[in-house]
């Protein structure tokens, strides 16, 4: 398979399109669930399909240390390759590394502001993102501002913004630490376990909330599951 | 004198540079009672230290070379390698770790885990080397020795737990709090020597409390004894120190010590830590392979009985000729015994023994296994084996990286031109990455190695040393070229005007590799060309890659098949088939669309938060990727990789953009093609090189 039928057939497209159009520039979304579900492995995978694209992808990773999350994309990259039995793999990785750029910070010490100063200095210096994955963020401890200031700034930059969010459970509704930047996010995901399957669950997408859709995460590679 | 080997420590010490570890060196031995007054590195006596044998390095206040020295402390018998701290001399390092069975890892404890350390620590991973931990300079300002343990974990991902805790800090710093006895320790009198032993000031003792409780917790992990004791609140001192001692050997587990070698604070303690947690040399598998075996591995064991294995691993050139320290892995060395070098394959009688005290040395009768002793008048080079009783190992061979630069030297008279091959013959044997060779086209002398400083240094040592003044060229990258795409050749060399012909065709096909720098395959079916010729064949194809048509690089990753062909009975010869392959190989070779390579570097570098726009701003400048940053409130860390010929001068520029306060470390990560504006600039240069020379 080469790298164009890679892009169109792979389940993100399905992903975006049950999702109304997923999130698109300038928009922010959340990934939310228990620990070990699955969150990192589909922030990762969204990556991966806009680096294929060739787009620019800031990963700015809180809880990882920056060749961790490295590991992460070389692993689902391997796995995708090897699904896909796709050609020149080397050469496709190489571009995709190329495309990447992981930022670690330390939530304690780095406020949303510093996260958003850096990503303008590389900005500037030639590596503007077209998206940005945050993982393991601690929205518990986000101060009431960074939320309305990353989403001005992914409406200036025109960036599409993926967030993770650990939270406890889910009942109906956004859980009570998104509640407060509410307003800020666009698309907000949660993921069921059921027995098989992780089902995605859509808690708010754009005007619509609480609907379930037909995707799902794969229990043992934690890919998003083929139609 | 027989040594117990129980008591016996062979450690490195190893450091970012500026983390004081010259220093430290100094107070290990100044503490085992060798040398009588403490000096500092820079030479404010004028005296330096004694472990930098070197003038050059006084002068630039870095360590170049290692120096193996033997101290006691207690009942215990200490080698202390000294490691160099700059990592275009990584080599050197390497080869000392190699030697080791523990290590030293200091740190500053104001600038914590920086980009050279990660690099160190990453080489005592690949060799296996246990450490612990000592974060010095406490008594600077702005020195926080936990936030540098919190990095050892994070950065580093080390299991890392304090041993000790600082009484005062910056310079209100009077010792530490240890964790094991729940004592204070100050360290008083002139030099630190006295040390006296007290309660825990008032105000320290939650903190220590609590310190403690994550020591045991930690260090349970790795002794059911005392697990179970401190359940019961039994344990004992002794069970401590077990315990840590195994996890340290096992690589699990990290004690960590602090002081200040500076103030002479708390080296005794550390000190103590080598000995109760560092493993003696039996403690240690190493493994040779046997030569006459398919080099099978060999599991060595420290008996005096057994025949010698032994490596030279670092050679110098003293007042009284060629001196090799030796590390002695199995058996015994004696004055007068006969070893065999299975490198060079030569036997050898021992002559003078010694044993170093750094500059000062003292001659003994002979060395135990385990130890480290030095032999005088030996013809060797750096990483040979020695055997003893017909045996014929090697110690596994060392990871050695290719040279990424090269540089011209020409000298400017007639006596450093004697003086230089001397000087030369002298490093390449020391440094298994500094290589030399003359160009026989411009009949320049070509020295090659790890980066600019790497080579820099050598230049300055033949004008110190052999008193031989060199002019040097700009420095050149090492490029390669490689091939695309598979290519097919079908070429027949004839010369048959007169006086015995020449003939041969060869057929077949090129193509890129990945997994070797070359193959031959010889695929010819039904005699085509007789077999006699076959190795002619390729060795026309070696003799082509030498120097690929783009730029003149040696040509890398490709396969030679030979498919079909045609001889004649009488005008076939040798060097007719080089020829004709040579021929095939022109023709094939711009078909098979080659493309010129660069070494492509990993570049670290670190600096205060504010800088990092001019970082980023520096790499983009250099055709760099930005592979990922790492921040805190402070600092910023960049990894990224970079070509190296972007990286000529780098140090200047990067301390003028950011007034000096960041860093950088760098070493080699891939060959990668060279981007097509590039490539056509270095063919163009190449061209008018070419045509200027022809003129």
């Amino acid at each position: 398979m080469v790298k164009q039928d890679l892009i169109e057939r792979s389940p993100v497209r399905n992903f975006e399109k049950s999702l109304g159009g997923g999130v698109k520039p300038g928009e922010i979304g959340v990934i939310a669930s228990k620990k070990g579900l699955g969150k990192t492995s589909i922030l990762v995978q969204l990556g991966i399909d806009k680096l294929l694209q060739g787009s620019s992808v800031v990963h700015v990773s809180f809880n990882q240390q920056a060749n961790h999350v490295m590991t992460w994309y070389e692993d689902i990259f391997n796995e995708l390759a090897k699904k896909k039995n796709l050609d020149k793999a080397a050469d496709v990785k190489a571009e995709l590394v190329s495309k990447r750029i992981v930022l670690n910070f330390n939530q304690d010490s780095v406020k949303t502001v510093q996260v958003i100063k850096t990503i303008k200095a590389l900005a500037e210096g030639g590596s503007k993102p077209e998206a940005i994955i945050i993982d393991g963020y601690d929205f518990t401890k986000a101060l009431p501002e960074s939320m309305d200031q990353m989403k001005s700034f992914a409406k200036e930059l025109q960036i599409a913004i993926w967030y993770s969010a650990n939270i406890e459970s889910s009942d109906k509704g956004l859980p009570s630490c998104l509640k407060a930047f509410e307003k800020d996010l666009d698309v907000v995901l949660f993921l069921d376990p059921k027995n098989d399957c992780i089902q995605i669950k859509v808690l708010k997408e754009h005007g619509k909330a609480d609907y379930s859709t037909d995707l799902k995460l794969d229990v043992k590679t934690l890919l998003i599951a083929d139609k | 004198m027989s040594i117990d080997i129980s008591k016996m420590r062979n450690i490195g010490i190893s450091a970012h540079i500026d983390s004081g570890k010259t220093t430290l060196s100094e107070r290990i031995l100044f503490y085992c009672n060798k040398i009588h007054a403490i000096h500092e590195v820079r030479g404010k006596d004028g005296v330096g230290a004694v472990m930098d044998g070197m003038e050059l390095e006084r002068e630039r206040g870095i360590t170049i070379q290692s120096a193996s020295t033997q101290v006691q402390w207690k009942d215990y018998t200490i080698n202390v390698i000294d490691t160099p701290g700059h990592v275009d001399f990584t080599i050197e390092v390497e080869r000392s770790l190699r030697v080791l069975d523990g290590a030293i890892l200091v740190l500053c404890s104001v600038g914590g885990v920086q980009s050279q350390s990660i690099t160190v620590d990453r080489q005592l991973k690949r060799y296996h080397v246990p450490r612990i931990a000592f974060i010095n300079k406490c008594d600077r300002t702005g020195a926080n020795p936990l936030r540098v343990r919190m990095q050892l974990r994070e950065k580093l991902g080390l299991n890392a737990y304090m041993m000790q805790l600082p009484i005062g800090l910056e310079d209100k710093l009077e010792g530490v709090v240890d964790l094991v006895t729940m004592k204070a320790f100050y360290y008083e009198g002139e030099s630190g020597t006295e040390m006296r032993i007290a309660e825990i000031p008032a105000h320290l003792v939650a903190d220590a409390k609590k310190y403690r409780e994550e020591l045991l917790d930690a260090a349970s992990m790795f002794s059911d004894d005392l697990a179970e004791a401190y359940l019961e609140g039994a344990e004992t001192e002794d069970m401590i120190h077990a315990a840590v001692r195994k996890g340290t050997l096992a690589e699990q587990f990290v004690p960590v010590f602090l002081g200040s070698a500076y103030k002479n604070k708390g080296i005794q303690s550390m000190l103590d830590g080598v000995t109760r947690y560092l493993p003696d040399p039996s403690e240690v598998r190493n493994i040779a392979l046997d030569l006459d075996k398919n080099e099978e591995q060999v599991v060595l064991s420290y008996e005096e009985k057994l025949p010698t294995v032994a490596l030279g691993f670092k050679l110098e050139d003293g007042k009284y000729g060629q001196l090799t320290y030796v590390r002695i892995y199995q058996g015994q060395i004696k004055k007068g015994d006969e070893l065999y070098n299975t490198r060079a394959r030569k036997r050898f009688k021992v002559g003078r023994l010694v044993r170093m005290n750094s500059s000062e040395m003292q001659d003994i009768n002979e060395g135990v296994p385990g130890d480290i002793v030095a032999l005088f008048g030996i013809e060797c080079a750096s990483g040979d084996t020695f055997c003893g009783g017909g045996l014929n190992y090697a110690m596994s061979s060392m990871f050695v990286p290719n040279p990424v630069i090269d540089l011209s030297i020409t000298p400017k008279d007639k006596k450093s031109s004697d003086q230089m091959a001397k000087a030369l013959n002298r490093f390449t044997k020391e440094d298994p990455t500094f290589h030399c060779y003359v160009d026989p086209e411009s009949n320049q002398t070509i020295i090659q190695g790890m980066g600019e400083l790497h080579l820099e240094v050598y230049v300055e040592r033949m004008k110190r040393e052999y008193n031989c003044e060199v002019e040097t060229g700009k420095p050149q990258v090492a490029y390669r070229e490689a091939i695309t795409q598979r290519a097919e050749f079908n070429y027949t060399h004839k010369k048959q005007t007169g006086g015995s012909g020449q003939y041969g065709r060869v057929a077949g096909f090129i193509e890129p590799i990945e997994e070797k720098d070359y193959e031959f395959v010889d695929a010819i079916k039904g005699g085509s060309i007789p077999n006699e010729y076959i190795p002619s064949c390729d060795k026309g194809f070696k003799e082509s890659l030498k120097k690929g048509a783009l730029i003149g690089f040696p040509i890398v990753g490709l396969r030679a098949t030979i498919n079909d062909g045609a001889s004649h009975p009488v005008d076939s010869s040798d060097i007719a088939f080089q020829l004709a392959s040579i021929g095939g190989f022109r023709e094939a070779y711009m078909k098979a669309k080659p493309a010129i390579l660069e070494p492509i570097m990993k570049v670290s570098i670190e600096g205060p938060q504010e800088f990092q726009g001019n970082i980023f701003g520096l790499i983009n400048q250099r055709r760099g990727i930005i592979l990922s940053s790492t921040e805190d409130d402070t600092f910023t860390r960049v990894d990224s990789e970079v070509p190296l010929s972007e990286m000529f001068g780098f140090s200047t520029i990067l301390r003028s953009s950011t007034q000096g306060k960041a860093e950088y470390s760098m070493e080699f990560a891939k060959y990668g093609k060279v981007p097509n504006a590039v490539a056509e600039t270095l063919i163009k240069e190449y061209e008018a090189k070419r045509k200027a020379e022809q003129k």
